[in-house]
């Protein structure tokens, strides 16, 4: 049980060994990126452009703010107007078949534009919401999951710290119950010493009254043998002679 | 730098996410800001290895794609560009074909 307590505790050191270190990586990370971005003006990071301003469709407002400073504002259209009239009347543009072509084409093209262009556009920036919409979701989730996780380590470290208490409680109740071991014990060796001493004491006494007895018996012996035939008859006399006494009286 | 590389002077640490918009090397004055008669001392000054002007063309490709077509919210514009651009581009190619439908004898 001790054991298994001690590999817990490595546990959780290690756990908030590992924590501080994911800490400590992030932090420097995060000191780094500020450092390189605040300090170096070369360090930069693209953010998505609004789309370009266009005219007529497709061509580009900068070449009309170009021609804006020298001409105003009809300088870009009169240079166009000028320029395809002078391309147009020496036939450098050659207005063949492919030309009336094209203007046929260009027309359904703007006519496309202009009847489907909203329906479509509402449609594709619906799209393009649920799509940014999905990602910022997922973003999101990801984002709680690991506050989740966080929410979780933090609890399970928490319950360790509860652990160590019950481990302390465990510790005290095994000491107990080694205490009272050790007194049971102690208590069986008083008792089997004073079954010993009892035993000796018995027996000391045993062999003094047998040899007590012995001489008692002995010492009866010796004085029955002792006693004469003469000294039995003055004794028996004289008893009787008492017992005479004792009717008189 | 082989075929597929990033340039050499791009440093991820310097620089930051790579941009294939940016020009990573020493910035010049831009053409617009030069004086005439500095104009042969600008051009010494360029590039012309085939490698440099394939990576130039690269980078307009990718200024049109940022500014046109990779917003979020693009209109019809990046789709007009390509088929004007590449009819004015295939009318250069079959120029030689086409004069031979001139109506007109004098101009």
């Amino acid at each position: 049980m001790l054991s298994r307590a001690l590999l817990s505790a490595q546990q959780s050191r290690a756990l908030a060994l590992l924590g501080s270190r994911a800490t400590a990586t992030s932090a420097s990370h995060a000191a780094a990126s500020q450092t390189n971005e605040g300090d170096l003006p070369e360090f930069r990071r693209r953010v998505r452009e609004e789309p370009g301003k266009v005219r007529m469709g497709f061509i580009p407002e900068e070449w009309f703010q170009f021609f804006y400073n020298k001409t105003g504002v009809t300088g870009p259209y009169t240079f166009a107007f000028t320029l395809s009239t002078y391309l147009v009347s020496k036939e450098i543009y050659v207005l063949e078949h492919e030309f009336y072509n094209g203007i046929s084409l260009a027309i359904i093209c703007v006519a496309g534009v202009k009847i489907f262009g909203p329906k479509v556009a509402a449609a594709l920036d619906r799209e393009v919401d649920e799509f940014e919409k999905s990602w910022v979701q997922n973003r999101q989730n990801q984002k709680d999951y690991c506050s989740e996780g966080i929410e979780l380590e933090k609890k399970l470290q928490s319950s360790m710290e509860a652990q160590n208490m019950l481990i302390q409680a465990k510790r005290e109740n095994v000491a107990l119950q080694l205490e009272a071991n050790y007194r049971q014990r102690l208590m069986t060796v008083f008792n089997e010493v004073k079954k010993r001493l009892e035993y000796q004491t018995e027996k000391q006494n045993i062999e003094r009254r047998i040899a007590q007895k012995n001489l008692v018996e002995w010492v009866v012996a010796k004085v029955k043998a002792s006693i004469t035939p003469d000294q039995e008859k003055q004794n028996i006399d004289r008893c009787i002679a008492d017992l005479a006494n004792l009717s008189k009286a | 730098m082989g075929f597929g590389d990033y340039p050499v002077e791009y440093n991820p640490q310097k620089h930051g996410p790579y941009d294939p918009a940016r020009f990573y090397g020493k910035q010049d004055i831009p053409l617009a800001q030069v004086k005439l008669g500095e104009l042969g001392a600008w051009f010494g000054r360029r590039n012309k290895s085939p490698n440099a002007m394939v990576a130039a063309i690269s980078r307009a490709f990718w200024r049109w794609q940022h500014k046109y077509v990779q917003p979020k919210r693009v209109g019809v514009a990046p789709f007009f560009q390509v088929v004007v651009g590449s009819s004015i581009l295939f009318y250069i190619l079959n120029y030689d074909r086409i004069t031979s439908h001139r109506n007109y004898k004098y101009h």
